[in-house]
């Protein structure tokens, strides 16, 4: 959707055969590959920033980017939501605060309640609180998609309000002290500590897990399209997919695997686990850590529930005509519940990621999150007018403004300058991408 | 300079003390902004009890947070005809007036904590770029020469710059000598810690880990700073300071991941403050009072008697300041601690 996307359509005026055939037999979504292109875009000019500017080019290291995503988990879970809030006509202006106010209830709960009751590092600690946390999103989230649904307020306003009321319940709760630390197996969830990334082999494991789901899917996608005489895919464009999918997937893995723990860490790790350590030192890959594998299930499952199930049906069918679907007999107003409810539940998700990996709650924790939250997903190119919208667009959106962000740390920009780029970026995105649905209509 | 005023100033109230009649029977009243803010409760204990100390009556009026509400309480307490009013400003233009009807009516004032710029009242607070001096000292004498990370405030508060204005006073000579390295700099938007750890992490990034020490603007973006560090196994090598006497920061004190946090006791501050109004009931000349200094830097610049408190510096061997102050339990600053490691924790 970005320059790519307009670089890409004028190769393709000229030779429309070749690519637009390409594009029909593959089904890739073009923006898709927009967003894909400003991504690579983006790394590379900064990468050669860094070069141009400190001598050596860090943005494309692998630590940078494992850092890169771990830093994005906890939008990227919240924004998987936003999506299908904003596909059905809603906003959540209170996701920031619902998320301070959840990590404020469970660093208490770990802090003073449970540390005290069952003893401080209990193996029951981390469990207990990750269940108060997510019922607390799931009510609260819940509460407001019953004034929105049942009490006809308006989401704009509902979530307006929760904005305000949570930041400030957060600070009642704790009186603006900040609790730390938090339960030793509850840090996991934040991605920091030694055992909190799943290593080489797991990584691995992982991947090739992955690959052969993709390859099923194409294959039993292809068997069920054969059953009710869709059209398929030519056989050249399966394999083209399948390659492209394990290549990525596999190429994530090899990332993530040689972004290695600094030496004094993986002696501790070897240490704890009883592995001799070798003459030249030993080396310990990273690999995937438990934040970004936690906003990965959750942005497949939101997937599904959204494209694969009657309850994400209905969720676009609102967006597309709120009228429509209610005289259909959609209860809108359940779904809209439980829309809000699940969107409480990711924040709640959120919270967990963002507390553990601060290893501290504070009641400023989640502060502008909503703006950050919202605007990846339009980014992502979910459109305000409701209807259109999809998970794995918000996600890159999400990658694009911290990719932005964080580049630009690592370049000492002006935090002014920072906030001028990513708001000017916002909307540029979403110009191009009016510009983009205008021409494909 | 500060500490012989402060010892000054106890030896004057010392022998203030010893003549307790001459005190009696004043009224010094207390005009607060707010108490929706929980540590102003904590500054009011502290006033009334020097107060009523020393034999002297204690009223108090709450503006909840309005200046126009703060402009009628002033009012009702000149026509009550107190002795000393001492003021915590909501609106420091819009307070103005009301100083300048009470000392029309012969009442004096105090700004506390909050300065308005009226050159009749004394001002009373902690030493704000002095904190700053005080962070940049205690991490340079851990850490004197080497790569250095400064982690400032928002862009938006004042205070970060004034701050960063007091490290750089005392860490000025040394990054020019070569011996500082200064290697990252970075505003956080809204003092917030999440914000503090990624700007720390990309930081780390960028310099590969060859970061000595950390100069955090206060302790919340220190426990950011603290997890950025940790993820690295670097926690508890590198020097970090903080301000605000944070509970977990405190506890971090302890557990040697925090090198310092600088802490305004809000008990001491209201102590002093009380005592101070008790002299000045007595009649004692506000330029005449024990450890008073000109100050002139406030917007405006207006020249102003005032009383610069030094903060307390809490660091591993002074910790038992804080536990002694009844602001942090023995058991919460001492968490995970291993024994024998720190004094105060025995």
């Amino acid at each position: 959707m970005t320059q790519s996307t307009e670089t890409r359509s004028e190769p393709a005026l000229a030779q429309e055969g070749v690519v637009t055939r390409f594009l029909r037999a593959t089904e890739i979504d073009t923006r898709l590959l927009g967003m894909v292109g400003a991504l690579i875009l983006i790394s590379v000019c900064f990468h050669f920033a860094g070069i141009l500017r400190t001598g050596n080019g860090v943005f494309l290291s692998p630590r940078n980017l494992w850092i890169l995503l771990v830093q994005t988990s906890s939008i990227a879970v919240m924004t998987t939501g936003m999506v299908l809030i904003i596909v059905m006509r809603h906003i959540d202006l209170s996701v920031g605060s619902l998320l301070g106010v959840i990590a404020v209830i469970m660093g208490y709960a770990q802090v003073y309640v449970l540390g005290p009751w069952l003893g401080v590092g209990h193996p029951a600690i981390w469990i207990i609180t990750i269940l108060i946390g997510l019922s607390a999103g799931a009510l609260l989230g819940g509460f407001h998609g019953y004034l929105i649904a049942y009490a006809g307020i308006p989401s704009f306003i509902v979530t307006l309000g929760g904005l305000i009321v949570w930041r400030g319940a957060a600070w009642a709760i704790i009186r603006g002290e900040t609790v730390a630390p938090m339960d030793e197996t509850f840090e996991l969830l934040g991605g920091g500590p030694l055992d909190a990334s799943i290593k080489a082999t797991g990584s691995w494991i992982l991947g090739i897990i992955v690959c052969v789901v993709i390859v099923l899917a194409l294959y039993f996608g292809r068997k069920s399209r054969q059953k009710f005489n869709f059209p398929l895919r030519p056989m050249w464009a399966e394999t083209f997919l399948g390659i492209v999918g394990c290549g990525i997937t596999l190429g994530t893995v090899l990332l993530v695997n040689s972004y290695y723990f600094p030496p004094k860490l993986a002696n501790e790790y070897a240490e704890r686990y009883n592995i001799p350590i070798p003459e030249d030192g030993f080396l310990l890959s990273k690999g995937f850590a438990i934040p970004v594998l936690i906003a990965a299930a959750a942005a497949i499952v939101m997937t599904f529930v959204a494209t694969r199930t009657r309850f994400g049906r209905y969720v676009y069918a609102i967006g597309g005509n709120p009228e429509a679907a209610e005289l259909a007999g959609i209860n809108t107003k359940r779904i809209t519940l439980i829309m809000f409810s699940i969107m409480g539940v990711l924040a709640a998700i959120s919270a967990c990621i963002s507390s553990a990996r601060l290893n501290a709650a504070s009641n400023a924790l989640g502060q502008f999150d909503e703006l950050y939250v919202i605007a990846a997903t339009v980014i992502g190119g979910t459109s305000l007018a409701g209807g259109v919208g999809t998970i794995y667009g918000a996600i890159l959106g999400a990658l694009v403004m911290q990719s932005l962000q964080s580049g630009m740390t690592l370049l000492n920009f002006d935090s002014a300058y920072k906030d001028m780029a990513v708001g000017s970026v916002l909307v540029f995105a979403v110009w191009l991408d009016q510009i983009y649905r205008r021409r494909a209509n | 300079m500060l500490k012989a005023t402060v010892a000054a100033l106890t030896g004057a109230l010392l022998l203030g003390a010893a003549v307790p009649a001459l005190a009696k029977d004043k009224t010094i009243a207390v005009s607060w902004k707010t108490f929706q803010e929980e540590r102003w409760k904590t500054d009011e204990a502290a006033i009334k009890a020097a107060v009523t100390a020393a034999g002297n009556k204690y009223v108090s009026t709450d503006a909840q947070g309005s200046a126009e509400k703060q402009a009628k309480d002033i009012e009702g307490l000149i026509t009550q005809k107190v002795d000393v009013i001492v003021i915590v400003a909501y609106d420091s233009d819009a307070i103005l007036p009301s100083i300048k009807a009470a000392r029309d009516a012969g009442i004096k004032t105090m700004a506390y904590d909050v300065q308005f710029e009226d050159p009749s009242a004394l001002y009373i607070t902690f030493d704000n770029i002095g904190v700053g001096r005080l962070m940049a000292k205690e991490v340079q004498k851990v850490k004197p020469a080497g790569n250095y990370a400064f982690i400032k405030g928002d862009k938006g508060d004042p205070n970060a710059t004034f701050l960063f204005k007091g490290i750089m006073e005392v860490l000025g000579d040394a990054i020019k000598a070569g011996k500082i390295k200064n290697s990252c700099e970075t505003f956080t938007d809204g003092w917030k810690p999440d914000n503090a750890q990624k700007n720390m992490e990309q930081c780390l990034t960028s310099t590969g880990n060859k970061i000595d020490a950390v100069v955090s603007e206060n302790d919340g973006m220190a426990s950011g700073v603290v997890a950025a560090l940790k993820a690295q196994g670097m926690d508890g090598s590198v020097a970090v300071s903080g301000q605000d006497g944070d509970l977990a920061a405190i506890n971090r004190v302890a557990l040697g991941t925090q090198t310092v946090s600088i802490w305004k006791d809000a008990t001491q501050l209201g102590k002093k403050a009380g005592e101070l109004a008790n002299m000045i009931a007595d009649g004692t000349a506000i330029d005449k009072l024990p450890g008073v200094t000109k100050f002139n830097l406030g917007k405006k610049g207006v020249e102003m008697n005032s009383i610069l408190l030094e903060p307390t510096t809490i660091t591993k061997d002074t910790l038992d300041v804080a536990i002694k102050a009844g602001h942090i339990t023995k058991e919460k600053a001492c968490a995970g601690v291993k024994a024998g490691s720190v004094k105060a924790c025995g």
